[in-house]
């Protein structure tokens, strides 16, 4: 019998199922309990509930400036990624080309390459082409490290968008660039959302080749790895956290609503066809 | 309509000597027609036969390696898609899923910079056509499959392209539907008076709405004419097997006269074909067809007048409803297929019967001479 349709069995994956859950969210639940709990020192016990570590990092210059400076790499590393994500998809799938297969790996080769080795290999070459570190070297290389997620974000979601309908564009009379600003991008939309989104936290909270090439200004991240040493600001700094992943909560489950409303109603067009065929 | 005399001598469409390889396969090998102003013609053959690479040739999709394609006189060889003058009806309907069926029908027309109010006036005029009415602001999600492929003829046709290019886009729909928008696209062409190129592999559907039908095999046309032509009087074997079922015999002509050929089998046996315009004389070996339902049965014992005659067993029986099939093994060793209307006068053989098959002379046609 199928374990998983049997009633022990399906008690048992109820209760593995269970412990996955804690397994993976019970780090979170504690940070944001912590973050209200009014003690310095993070841990019980629990001495009251209180809002001041919220005050507290608000006014915290060094780590709003931490925060924004993440949020500038992350906006500007997300939009370039995609920008440069868009047309190297759109060749893969849509094109046939000399070492096609080459230049897939080129692309999606950072997946594969260790970050530390990354990040020492990116600040010999800004050192010695002499490009001072700052926010934009941090966006560069979180661009060359967000790439392939990109691509391969949009890359099943263009493979679906059947070609005819680009064709069919051609046909009436548009251009590739009429084409593509009227068919492809409206349809390819909700990939390129999912990607910048994917992409943004990517580079949030990428830590790794960003102590390597940050220079003095420091990414969230790094902040909140600095006050590591300093045990009184560690509610603070859990306290930032709680805000941000809440944020970022949001907005991922925002979107990834959007995208399966928008992927239902393909789907819709694309089943009918089959009936209709089936039929 | 454009006058009939001008008809003749400016084709819509002209394909001369076109050829198109992909690396080492010959997908059109050298294809020259004319396609008059108006006509529905049909290009039919089997899959990959090269007959919708041809029509992607004419639409600007796929560029031929040699050869010319004029539209209206234009040689039209390495223009984009976006600008020759014909519209295409996709095998998927290929409707922009995004936009409306307003939105879909006047995307060509906004192309075109029409005014507002004329885009609005052609596509209401268009959807009236195609039965289409108060459909405006549905999504191709929420059509069914055959409200799409009105929706994409109407795409194609607000246009009044040069030729409209339909690539089998009756496959997806059902039976019934199928027969339905037969009907209603003989019925839009006539009303528009719009150059149809259809791509089927459909043998009825090239039959029930072609003005001509050009038989595609390899690469090659087999066959140009009017359906009646191509069915009664094929011209190749492949043709006669592609469209309709073949029934073919191998035989030895012993006499020719008066523009026919006899074959005497036995004394009671033998066969009378036109010799068309095909050099026969008495010992050429010919390949020799006749349609199934051109065919009668008859028991042994019965006179007959008919120009042929061949004796046979029937194999098997196979009812069709409207009619009856039978397979015949001929004193010749080939098997023949005989269609007979299943109603009063069917003769009711069985299998193992022993029978006659009879049929006009002019009923048989020459496929090959050896």
């Amino acid at each position: 019998m199928n374990p998983a349709v049997s009633r022990g069995g399906r008690r048992s994956l109820w209760i593995f199922f269970a412990l996955l859950v804690v397994f993976l969210y019970a780090p979170i639940l504690i940070l944001i309990v912590f973050s209200f709990n009014d003690r310095t020192f993070v841990s019980f016990p629990w001495q009251g509930f209180t809002f001041r570590w919220y005050r507290e990092f608000v006014h915290n210059s060094a780590l709003l400036g931490a925060l924004r400076t993440s949020a500038l790499v992350a906006t500007l590393t997300s939009v370039v990624t995609v920008v440069l994500a868009i047309p190297a998809s759109i060749l893969l799938v849509r094109r046939r080309f000399f070492a096609k297969g080459a230049v897939s790996g080129l692309l999606l080769a950072p997946l594969v390459i260790p970050l530390v080795v990354f990040g020492i290999a990116l600040l010999i070459l800004f050192n010695t082409v002499g490009i001072p570190l700052s926010p934009l070297t941090v966006a560069i290389g979180h661009i060359v490290i967000a790439l392939p997620f990109a691509i391969l974000t949009m890359v099943p979601r263009l493979e679906r968008i059947s070609v005819s309908l680009e064709e069919a564009s051609r046909d009436l009379g548009a251009g590739p660039l009429r084409t593509f600003r009227s068919i492809t991008l409206p349809l390819l939309a909700p990939a390129v959302l999912s990607a910048f989104l994917i992409v943004f936290t990517i580079s949030f909270d990428e830590v790794v080749v960003a102590s390597f090439i940050a220079g003095d200004q420091p990414t969230f991240p790094l902040y909140l790895f600095s006050q590591l040493r300093l045990p009184q600001r560690l509610p603070q700094v859990i306290a930032v956290a709680v805000v941000v992943m809440t944020v970022s909560s949001i907005v991922v489950i925002a979107s990834e609503v959007g995208r399966r409303l928008a992927d239902r109603r393909l789907e819709r067009v694309a089943n009918l066809q089959q009936e209709v065929s089936a039929g | 309509m454009s006058d009939p005399t001008t008809r003749a001598t400016d084709a819509a469409i002209s394909l001369q000597e076109v050829r198109k390889s992909f690396g080492r396969v010959v997908a059109v090998g050298g294809i020259s027609l004319d396609i008059a102003d108006g006509e529905f013609l049909t290009l039919l053959g089997p899959s990959g036969c090269g007959k919708t690479t041809t029509m992607r040739m004419i639409a600007g999709f796929e560029e031929p390696d040699e050869g010319r394609i004029l539209l209206r006189g234009r040689d039209v060889v390495g223009v984009p898609p976006n600008k020759r003058d014909v519209n295409m009806c996709f095998q998927h309907y290929a409707l922009f899923p995004h936009m409306s069926v307003q939105e879909n029908v006047e995307y060509g027309l906004k192309l075109r910079k029409v005014p507002r109010e004329e885009r609005r006036r052609r596509v209401a005029e268009m959807l009236e056509v195609v039965r289409l009415e108060g459909f405006e602001k549905r999504k191709p999600a929420q059509l069914s499959g055959g409200q799409q492929q009105r929706v994409a003829l109407a795409r194609a046709l607000v246009n009044r392209p040069t030729a409209l290019l339909l690539d089998e886009p009756l496959g997806a729909l059902d039976v019934k539907l199928r027969k339905q928008m037969q009907l209603e696209l003989k019925r839009i062409q006539h009303e528009l008076g719009t150059t149809f190129v259809y791509v089927t592999h459909d043998q009825e559907e090239a039959l029930s709405m072609s003005d001509r039908i050009a038989v595609v095999n390899q690469g090659l046309i087999e066959q140009v004419g009017r359906p009646r032509d191509v069915y009664e009087r094929p011209a190749t074997p492949f043709v006669a097997d592609f469209v309709g079922v073949l029934n073919a015999l191998e035989v030895r002509a012993d006499e020719v006269r008066d523009g026919r050929v006899v074959v005497r089998i036995s004394d009671r046996e033998r066969l009378v074909v036109p010799t068309g315009d095909r050099p026969v004389s008495a010992g050429t070996e010919l390949l020799v067809a006749v349609r199934p339902e051109r065919v009668w049965l008859r028991a042994p014992a019965d006179e007959t007048s008919a120009d042929s005659r061949l004796e046979g067993t029937v194999r098997q029986v196979v009812y069709l409803g409207t009619l009856t099939q039978f397979y015949v093994d001929t004193t010749l060793g080939a098997r023949l297929v005989v269609h007979e209307l299943s109603d009063r006068r069917a003769s009711g053989f069985v299998a193992e019967d022993r029978v006659v098959l009879t049929w006009d002379a002019e009923d048989a046609a020459i496929l090959r001479v050896e």
